[in-house]
Order: C-alpha cells, then sequence, then structure tokens
C-alpha cells in the first residue's frame, strides 16, 4: 500500500477568544440559565393572570426606591468586570486583580440591600402563590449573584497565582461572559417582579 | 488512514490512556468509556421497565386480578413509564450520541471530557436513587406526568413523589451537560473539511436533539423544582387555595414533555439514515431534504404541547393552533421516510439483521403515525382520552420510533464497538419476536381503547368483553420480552464467540469505519481530511489525506479546532485528562438535591462539597503556572 499524505500542518495552540470551545459551553450554560428564567416570568404571569387581584390582598405592590438603586448597583458592577475583560487580553494583570475586586464589592453591596429589601417584606413564600413566585425568582438571582462571587474569586486566585497573561484568559473572558448574564437578566426580572405591578 | 506505525501508536495510547484499576474505572473521561457506560446502564433500566411492564400484563391479563394492590400498580406504571422516559430513552440515545458523535466527526474526544463523566455519574446516582426507593417500597406513584394537585403535599404525603422530583430534576443536570457537549463538539470539532453540508444525518440529529434538550429541559427542571418547593417548603405553586394553579404544571410539564418526544424520536431517525444507505449500497437520497426535516421537526415539536391537555377546558381556538401544528409535522415525518424509501428502492439491498429492525421501524412509525394524525384533532381526542387507544399510539410510536432503531443500532456498531460481530441468525428470531410479540401486545390495546377501558386502571371488571383482548396483550408483552431475551443472549455470546470484525464489516461510509474496531483510545492517528458526504465511499484509504495535531515524537491529548460552517483547520487544543473530581461533584450535587428530603441544611453542604470538586477539577497543572 502506498503511504497517502499526512500533513504536519503548523496550527496555532491554546487559541483564546470568541469562537473558542471553553467559550461556547458558557454561551450554552447562559442559554439554558435564561430558558429557567423564562420559565419563572413565564409561570409569574400565568399566576397573575389567573388571580382576582395581583399582589393578592393585603400585600401592596412593591417599593421601587431601593429595588431600583440596587439594579442600577448591579449594572455597574459590569464596567470594572469590562475593564478586566479588556485588559487581560494585553496583559494588564492590574485591570484583572482590581476589576473583579471592584466589581465583586458591588456585588456584595447588592446582596446586602437584597437582605435589607427581603427584610422589609411583610409576606414569604408560603404565604401564597404571589409570595412563592416572587421568592423563588428573585432567590434563584441571588443564588447567582452569590455563584459569580465563588467563580470570580476562583479567577483571582488563578490571577495572583501568575496564570493569566496576554496568550491565556479564556478563564477571565468565561466569567465575564457569565457576570454579564448575571447583572443582563435581572433587567426582565426587575421589569416583571417590581415595574410590571405598578403598569399593567 | 496511514498504515500502521507501531511507535507513534503506543506513544499516542500512553498519552490517551486511563488509569488502571478500579479508581482508573472512576477517573476515565474517554468519550467512548463514558458512551458504553450510558449505553450499558440504559439497557439496565430498559429490562427493569420491562420487567415492571411484564408484571402489570400479569395483573391484567384477566379481570380483578390481585398480583399487584392497587397501591403496587400505581408505583409500577409510574417507575415504568419515569424509567423508560427518563432513566432509558433520553440516556441510550444520548450514550449512542456520545460514543458515536466524535468518531463520525473524526476527532479523538468531546470537547469537554470531564464534564461528560459528570453527566454519566448524576445520571447513574438518580437511577440507582429510584430504583432503591422503589426497594423501599417509598417509589413515586403519581405517574410520570406527576401531575399536582395529586401529586402535591395535600394528596401525597408519603416519600415517593419527593424522590421523584429531587432525582428527575438531578437527571435533567446529566442530559443538559451532554447536550452542550455534543453541540459544541459537533461545531467546533469537525474533521476539516466537513462543512455543515456534509455532516453525517445522524449527527445533524443529534445537534438538533441537543438543543431541543437545552430550550426543553429548563422548564422541566423549573417545574419540578416548583413541586419539590411545594412539598418541601410550603410554596403554593400548584395549591388553587392559595392562589396557585394545577395547570401551570401541565403547561410547563408539556412544553418539555412534547419536544421529549422528539428528543427520543429525532436520534432514532437518525440512525434510520446512517443503516439505509449502508444497507442500500448507495448514498442517502435527498439529503439536504431530510437535514431541514429533522430541524423543522425539532422546530414544530415545541408548537405541540397543548395537544396532552384538550381534556383541561382550554380556549377552543388555542387548541386549533396546536391541532394545525399537531397535523403539520406530519409534513417533515412524511418527507423522511419518502427519502428512505426511495434511497432503499434505488439501492441493492442487503438484508441484515440491523435493516431488518429498520423495516421494522418503518412499518411500527407508520402505524404510531396515523393514530398521532387521529388524536391532535380534539374532537377525536376528546372521545379516547384517558383510554388504552392512547397507550397504544404512544408506544407504537416510542417503542416503534425509538426501541427498534436503538436496537438496529446496536446491531450496526456493535462490531465497532466490541470489535465483534453480532450473531445474524438470532438477531433475526429476535427481531420476529420482539416485532410480533409488540403487535400482539399493543394492537388490542386501539379496541380497548374504542371500548372506553381506561388507562393507568389497576384493573377493571369481568363481563365488559375486555378479557380476550387483555389477555392476548399480556401474552404478547410476553413474546416480545422473549425476543429482547434472545437479544440479549445473542449479545454475551457474541461477545465471547462472535466473529472478528474488522475495521469496516459493512462497507460503511462515514468515518467511524476508517479506525479499527474497536477504536483506539486516541481514535485516530491522524486527523482524515474530508472531501465529501461519504468519506469512505468518495476515496479510498489510500487516497484520503490526513493530518498530524502534534509533534510525532511528543504528542499530547490534543484534538484539532475547526471553523464552525467549513470545518477549516483553526488550532489546536489541549484537552484535560483523567480525574475523580467529576464523581465528586456529582456526589455533592446529589447530597443536595437528595438531602433536602431530610434537612435543608444538607442542601448547602452538598454544594460546597460540589463547589469544592468543581475547582478542583477546573484548576490548571502546575506546569502551567510560572514557576
Amino acid at each position: 500500500m502506498s503511504r497517502p499524505p499526512v500533513r504536519h500542518l503548523e496550527l496555532p495552540r491554546m487559541v483564546q477568544g470568541h469562537g473558542e470551545t471553553v467559550w461556547w459551553g458558557m454561551v450554552f450554560l447562559v442559554t439554558i440559565e435564561t430558558m429557567v428564567f423564562a420559565s419563572l416570568i413565564l409561570s409569574y404571569f400565568y399566576l397573575k393572570a389567573g388571580a382576582p387581584a395581583w399582589p393578592p390582598d393585603g400585600i401592596a405592590a412593591p417599593d421601587l426606591l431601593l429595588p431600583t438603586v440596587n439594579t442600577f448597583i448591579l449594572l455597574a458592577s459590569v464596567v470594572p468586570v469590562a475593564w478586566a475583560d479588556r485588559g487581560v487580553r494585553t496583559g494588564n494583570t492590574v485591570a484583572v486583580r482590581a476589576g473583579k475586586m471592584t466589581g465583586q464589592a458591588l456585588l456584595v453591596v447588592f446582596l446586602v440591600l437584597k437582605v435589607v429589601e427581603y427584610a422589609g417584606y411583610d409576606y414569604d413564600w408560603a404565604t401564597n402563590a404571589y409570595g412563592s413566585i416572587v421568592w423563588t425568582t428573585t432567590g434563584f438571582h441571588t443564588a447567582h449573584v452569590a455563584v459569580a462571587l465563588i467563580k470570580s474569586s476562583v479567577v483571582l486566585a488563578l490571577s495572583w497565582k501568575g496564570y493569566f497573561n496576554a496568550d491565556r484568559y479564556l478563564g477571565v473572558q468565561a466569567n465575564a461572559l457569565y457576570w454579564y448574564f448575571v447583572a443582563g437578566i435581572w433587567i426582565p426580572v426587575y421589569l416583571t417582579l417590581y415595574l410590571s405591578p405598578w403598569v399593567l | 488512514m496511514p498504515p500502521a506505525d507501531p511507535p507513534l501508536d503506543a506513544r499516542l495510547a500512553s498519552v490517551w490512556a486511563t488509569g488502571p484499576g478500579f479508581y482508573g474505572w472512576l477517573t476515565a473521561v474517554n468519550h467512548r468509556a463514558i458512551g458504553l457506560r450510558y449505553i450499558v446502564t440504559a439497557f439496565v433500566f430498559l429490562l427493569l421497565g420491562g420487567l415492571l411492564a411484564l408484571v402489570m400484563r400479569l395483573q391484567l391479563a384477566g379481570p380483578e386480578l390481585a398480583v399487584l394492590t392497587p397501591g403496587g400498580y400505581n408505583q409500577f406504571f409510574t417507575m415504568h413509564g419515569s424509567t423508560m422516559m427518563f432513566l432509558f430513552a433520553v440516556p441510550m440515545l444520548e450514550g449512542i450520541g456520545i460514543y458515536l458523535t466524535p468518531l463520525m466527526i473524526g476527532t479523538r474526544d468531546m470537547a469537554f471530557p470531564r464534564l461528560n463523566a459528570f453527566g454519566y455519574w448524576v445520571y447513574a446516582i438518580a437511577g440507582v436513587t429510584l430504583y432503591v426507593a422503589f426497594l423501599f417500597g417509598t417509589a413515586p406513584d403519581g405517574g410520570w406526568f406527576n401531575y399536582p394537585p395529586f401529586s402535591g403535599p395535600g394528596y401525597s404525603p408519603t416519600a415517593g413523589i419527593d424522590f421523584w422530583v429531587t432525582m428527575i430534576t438531578f437527571i435533567e443536570v446529566a442530559a443538559l451537560v451532554a447536550s452542550v457537549e455534543l453541540i459544541v463538539t459537533v461545531f467546533k470539532q469537525r474533521a476539516p473539511g466537513m462543512s455543515l453540508n456534509r455532516l453525517p444525518l445522524f449527527v445533524w440529529a443529534q445537534l438538533v436533539m441537543a438543543f431541543m434538550i437545552v430550550f426543553a429541559m429548563p422548564p422541566l427542571m423549573l417545574v419540578s423544582v416548583q413541586l419539590m418547593l411545594d412539598r418541601v417548603i410550603g410554596t403554593h405553586f400548584f395549591n388553587a387555595a392559595a392562589g396557585g394553579d394545577p395547570l401551570l404544571w401541565q403547561h410547563l410539564f408539556w412544553i418539555f414533555g412534547h419536544p421529549d418526544v422528539y428528543i427520543i424520536l429525532l436520534p432514532a431517525l437518525g440512525i434510520v439514515s446512517m443503516i439505509v444507505p449502508v444497507a442500500a449500497r448507495r448514498p442517502m437520497a435527498g439529503y439536504t431534504l431530510v437535514a431541514v426535516a429533522i430541524v423543522a421537526l425539532g422546530f414544530l415539536s415545541f408548537g405541540l404541547w397543548v395537544h396532552h391537555m384538550y381534556a383541561t377546558g382550554l380556549p377552543v381556538l388555542g387548541m386549533n393552533f396546536f391541532a394545525a401544528v399537531g397535523m403539520m409535522i406530519t409534513i417533515p415525518s412524511a418527507v423522511q421516510i419518502f427519502a428512505w424509501l426511495v434511497t432503499i428502492w434505488r439501492g441493492r439491498i442487503v438484508m441484515t439483521a440491523a435493516f431488518l429492525h429498520v423495516v421494522g421501524f418503518l412499518v411500527l412509525l407508520i402505524m404510531g403515525g396515523i393514530t398521532g394524525i387521529m388524536v391532535s384533532a380534539p374532537a377525536f381526542d376528546w372521545q379516547v382520552h384517558d383510554t388504552y387507544f392512547v397507550v397504544a399510539h404512544f408506544h407504537y410510536v416510542i417503542v416503534g420510533g425509538a426501541l427498534f432503531p436503538i436496537l438496529a443500532a446496536l446491531y450496526f456498531w456493535f462490531p465497532k464497538m466490541t470489535g465483534r460481530m453480532l450473531g445474524e441468525r438470532l438477531g433475526r428470531w429476535s427481531f420476529w419476536a420482539t416485532f410480533v410479540g409488540l403487535h400482539v401486545l399493543f394492537f388490542p390495546m386501539h379496541i380497548l381503547g374504542f371500548e372506553g377501558m381506561p388507562r393507568r386502571v389497576y384493573t377493571y371488571l369481568a363481563g365488559l368483553g375486555w378479557d380476550g383482548m387483555n389477555l392476548t396483550s399480556t401474552i404478547g408483552a410476553f413474546v416480545m420480552a422473549a425476543g429482547i431475551l434472545v437479544f440479549l443472549v445473542n449479545v454475551f455470546v457474541s461477545l465471547l464467540f462472535g466473529a472478528r470484525a474488522g475495521a469496516d464489516p459493512w462497507g460503511g461510509n462515514t468515518l467511524e469505519w476508517a479506525t479499527s474496531s474497536p477504536p483506539p483510545p486516541y481514535n485516530f492517528p491522524t486527523i482524515p481530511v474530508v472531501r465529501g458526504r461519504d468519506p469512505l465511499w468518495d476515496e479510498t484509504d489510500a487516497e484520503r489525506e490526513s493530518w498530524a495535531t502534534s509533534d510525532p515524537e511528543h504528542p499530547r491529548r490534543e484534538v484539532m479546532v475547526t471553523t464552525l460552517l467549513d470545518a477549516a483547520p483553526d488550532h489546536i487544543d489541549l484537552l484535560p485528562g483523567p480525574t475523580i473530581w467529576p464523581l465528586w461533584a456529582a456526589v455533592g450535587a446529589a447530597i443536595a438535591f437528595l438531602g433536602s428530603m431530610i434537612h435543608l441544611l444538607l442542601v448547602p453542604l452538598g454544594a460546597l462539597v460540589a463547589t469544592v470538586a468543581f475547582v478542583a477539577w477546573l484548576w490548571p497543572p502546575r506546569e502551567e503556572f510560572p514557576a
């Protein structure tokens, strides 16, 4: 048998950025999570459609001031994370560390204000179906914020150990993508839970 | 393929090897190891689910028998349905996909090997837990659809339903990770030249199935969590007295549940599209139309869920929409059937046991499809709703449309997986017993349904004229079981004494036949270049070019990453190797899910174990850090 051609092609290794398999994996994780949030919002409006009053009698429409301020805090956390996301591509470790830590600080503020907000509720998940869907939806999102904190802590630890450089930064990017999702998905959640009782 | 190069093969094998012994077995991440585990485990669950069905048929063999208690019967049919849908059909087809997809697209492993291992452990833990609960007499008993309010805390206070909601939620995690894995692998790791319009049809079907899982499983996951919360911490999602709505369950469940039928059917259709051209010795007719039909089925199946809810009093206008989609879905189904028929017509058929099962599938799918068109009309559906007519319909579709292609796939790819041929004579016996038994078992149920025999009831009264048909049905069940038993015997006999299969026993057309049987741990010594839809028919082995991914003196766990549409070579990726951490992550997640039934503090504890395991799993190897 004649020997068929085998090419030894020098292809680049360790390519980073969009289109890399890890990036695609994160895209689909985010898609799955988006579907869960979509199902929660669908549940909210389905229960609302079947209810004589929404929120039910005895529960006031949600306060807007604190959640709105908190929404801007969460959205603001995207800015330092985006800075880290860009900085890491040029090997700017200061941007990675300072950006992630600033973002984390804003997430902690968000979580603290969330606890303050929860403490002011005069109903819980077992009061009625309204309480169930509100607590489950915000609770699910709060869990995502906590996960974003844990994930970024791992990324920070890797950064302090000198793992990331201009040729290796996929972890920072994947973490940033998840972060954008956690902040972005809050917008429809906010519109549904807080604004829709006032306008719909 | 280049001729064997023993030193290179040995170097590659050592790089791609899994550690020795039982611990090595626990740490394996290779896609073929994981795929085989899925296939074997799912087959065991098929046998268990089948045994449950046999006991149910014994109970129904005559009127007012007492083989099972009424409560026991409820547990049996719930476990039968849940097993066949969640523990057999989806994992089996995913397992076949995990095993074959990388071979068909010419890569060495899937994009996230460790995630694959994690998914398998999650699936295995969930399935075993459900059966352990069953052995202790606390199996779920609310049906595989588990409707509240019956399944809510008020009417089902025992732990059975808790096992269902926690373990089904858990199993969906396994399905979701496998689907992400499949999509990314098909997107980015195809052999150079395998542009999307050259993708084998089975891989198309796997791709669409994976996308469907990504969009269909999250609603099921949410709804089962909602029921879990209703039962564990007292929320009111499905409690009408506190503003909840039991119909919310039905909507979210069937938004998953109807696509799920196609999640099972599509890869089965993909299997048929692979076997037909090889058996007919000619390329598949209407390749593009079939690929488009697969995608169309994926989309349309999301517009069908309400046809499971015609009897719930929804607005008629809405039902008409779903009825129209239900009838529309016959178009892409028929496109595929005609494409197979044309391929068979224009080919020279080589009759094998695998192809025999494909023929059986065609007959059964058409019969089940016709009753499907009947029940898609609301007026007809109301007459047969909740009767044995529906049972007959979906068993023809699922057994005919999924089990037969799965058996065909096992005949067809058993040589690739084991290196030995599966016996043809026993294969034909097994086929006829299964095929005839299935008709004897399910055909009378059409008539029983017309006569009003309700499903899900543990017995019936004498004197209704149903005794003979029920007895016939029970006999059919045992004939069918005998067919499966013959298959099992065939597998064991062939494993020991089967004829040796070469690399390509069928004269196949796709890349999995280009490597040895069973393939080496690295699948392909060099990555083949693809120039058409049937790479092995387009070029001889001597003509086919291939690419070495790495320095042949120092190979690593490398795969070639190609571009999404055209599969042009892009770069080389390094895959992670075997590790124990996915098992620990699955154990941690299991503690969190199961713990919610015992004490809520176990949830954060399990999450902590899983988090530690995830971090350890993703932590880079030492040599990647600066000194």
